[in-house]
């Protein structure tokens, strides 16, 4: 009997860069895949926010000229628009988390875990879906509403950076869930978690200028980061291009991104060191 | 023999007609027990409201201040249609429950038993009616300490209840009809979008004379707009008059005897299959 043994050729960087990028967008394309596949779980983000703007626009466009302090728009659905994309990613990314939350319920997580794929693979995949989501939710917003009167005064510059925007706030929310649905492994969590974040947004000119609201509603508006994010989106779609609208439209989300995705990558770090 | 069927058949109404109350009751209390065994089904349908009333008196604040708006305080407009949604989904919770009961087999143990029929639609609707004037109740409290006074006194309190309490019975109606049909989870789908689209497409937001468009038009003929309306006239500034009272008090009467005949049909068509 011969054996014939096989000698084992370290991998060198290159290649295991590229196995980790590989595999990271393997990753990603089954979390694009799995939102295609399930429309009925997508839909909902695409259909409510568009009813709403249209709801909003038939109730409130008398305000835009009755009530003192509101900025002049064209209408209110010019307005409406930022509040529409921040409600779709904020609906949209909580799917994603909600998925992650199901893989670990099933058994799929670990079993990927037990994998030789990398860990950060796992998460980044997962949200990249997310992203990719984020940014046809904000294109997509945008090009419904354009022939219902919308007017984009920031030009294509400013539809390029909504996009990017909406894409970074979906990696921010989509990390912010990721790390609650890792936390806990239950998808009725996240779900259960999802609520605070619409609360989140709704004490904040989501939907109508801070400036006219008053006592705690104002107060909890000012210090509300969602207010600013939202306002760049706005200033970018009623203004126009300029610097201060894309810091808040972009940074803004960056800046919760990344506190995010610490978070969520902490939260595999005690999964994994918890077992 | 003819003669001793005509009896045992009468016995037999009789019996279950005596037996149709208590057993709605039984099934209420059943509901109602289930408050205490799993809160996390029933408190959104009183967080929810209370949300709803804060957020939006909060948010949209300002557009008590147009010309015409009949009350200075948003809070006025906006607690009246926390308690609609919130008396609305206690009653279509209802059909979430049921179709829980159907999921899990307990329901054809439900219809196993001697229960007249019509008390598994009347106790139900009981429960909801339970259910309905309790969520009201806190809200109208929680709602008083945020600000929402009742323009002409405590008689105010009556289109309120009576608002929520119509809500609830149309709520139960559909939500059992739908869980009967369908008999599994999309059924709560469609009672919680549907309801949605039927209270937002009404001045839930803002009076018609403020509307612009399409929903102006939508609004003006939904039939439910009588029923938001009846539901603020104790905290708008128009007095309570039958003029404006008698339009919602009849879509509700019309409704619930619809949606209590779709879900006796359901329920009917249930024992058939």
């Amino acid at each position: 009997m011969t054996v014939t043994a096989t000698t084992m050729t370290p991998r060198t960087r290159p290649e295991l860069r590229q196995s980790t990028v590989a595999q990271t967008v393997a990753l990603s394309k089954r979390s694009i895949l799995s939102l295609w596949r399930q429309p009925s779980l997508v839909v909902p983000s695409l259909i409510f926010p568009l009813f709403f703007a249209a709801l909003g626009t038939s109730s409130f466009s008398r305000a835009t000229t009755a009530v003192p302090g509101f900025p002049a728009v064209d209408s209110y659905l010019d307005f409406a628009l930022a509040g529409s994309v921040v409600q779709g990613i904020l609906f949209g990314s909580t799917v994603g988390a909600t998925a992650l939350a199901v893989d670990i319920e099933n058994g799929f997580f670990d079993r990927l875990l037990s994998s030789p794929s990398t860990r950060s693979g796992i998460i980044v995949g997962r949200m990249a879906g997310g992203m990719v989501y984020g940014c046809f939710q904000t294109v997509f917003f945008i090009v419904v509403l354009l022939p219902f009167g919308l007017s984009i005064k920031g030009g294509v510059a400013g539809v390029l950076t909504m996009a990017a925007g909406g894409t970074i706030l979906a990696l921010a929310v989509g990390a912010l869930m990721s790390a609650m649905a890792i936390k806990t492994g239950s998808s009725e969590a996240v779900q259960g978690a999802f609520p605070l974040l619409f609360i989140a947004m709704f004490f904040s000119s989501a939907f109508f200028p801070k400036e006219t609201m008053s006592g705690l509603y104002k107060t909890l508006a000012y210090i509300n980061p969602i207010s600013y994010l939202v306002e760049g989106f706005r200033d970018l779609t009623i203004d126009g291009f300029s610097a201060s609208a894309v810091v808040r439209a972009v940074v803004i989300p960056a800046i919760l991104a990344m506190v995010a995705v610490v978070l969520a990558l902490w939260a595999l770090t005690s999964r994994l060191g918890a077992r | 023999m003819t003669a001793l069927n005509d009896t045992t058949t009468s016995t037999a109404r009789s019996v279950a007609s005596t037996r149709t109350f208590p057993a709605s009751v039984g099934l209420m209390r059943r509901s109602l027990v289930n408050i205490t065994r799993l809160p996390s089904a029933f408190l959104p349908s009183v967080l929810m409201p209370i949300f709803q009333a804060i957020a939006f008196s909060g948010t949209f604040f300002a557009i008590t201040q147009i010309p015409g708006f009949p009350t200075d305080r948003s809070i006025n407009w906006f607690l009246p249609l926390g308690v609609v949604m919130g008396a609305g989904f206690a009653g279509i919770g209802i059909g979430f429950s049921t179709i829980r009961d159907l999921e899990g087999g307990f329901y054809d143990r439900l219809r196993l038993t001697p229960t007249p029929r019509m008390s598994l639609v009347t106790g139900p609707l009981l429960a909801a009616l339970a259910r309905a004037a309790l969520v009201t109740t806190i809200v109208f409290i929680v709602g008083t300490l945020f600000g929402a006074r009742l323009t002409h006194g405590p008689l105010g309190l009556i289109p309120l209840y009576a608002a929520a309490l119509g809500i609830a019975a149309i709520g139960t109606g559909w939500g059992l009809g739908l869980a009967f049909i369908f008999r599994d989870m999309r059924a709560a789908a469609i009672m919680q979008l549907t309801f949605f689209l039927v209270i937002f497409l009404t001045e839930a937001q803002t009076p018609l004379f403020i509307m612009q468009g399409w929903l102006e038009n939508v609004a003006r003929f939904n039939p439910f707009n009588s029923v938001i309306r009846l539901s603020r006239l104790g905290y708008v500034d128009p007095p309570i008059s039958w003029d404006n009272t008698w339009s919602g008090l009849l879509t509700i009467a019309v409704f619930t005897l619809l949606m209590l005949l779709f879900a006796r049909r359901g329920l009917t068509r249930l024992s058939d299959v």
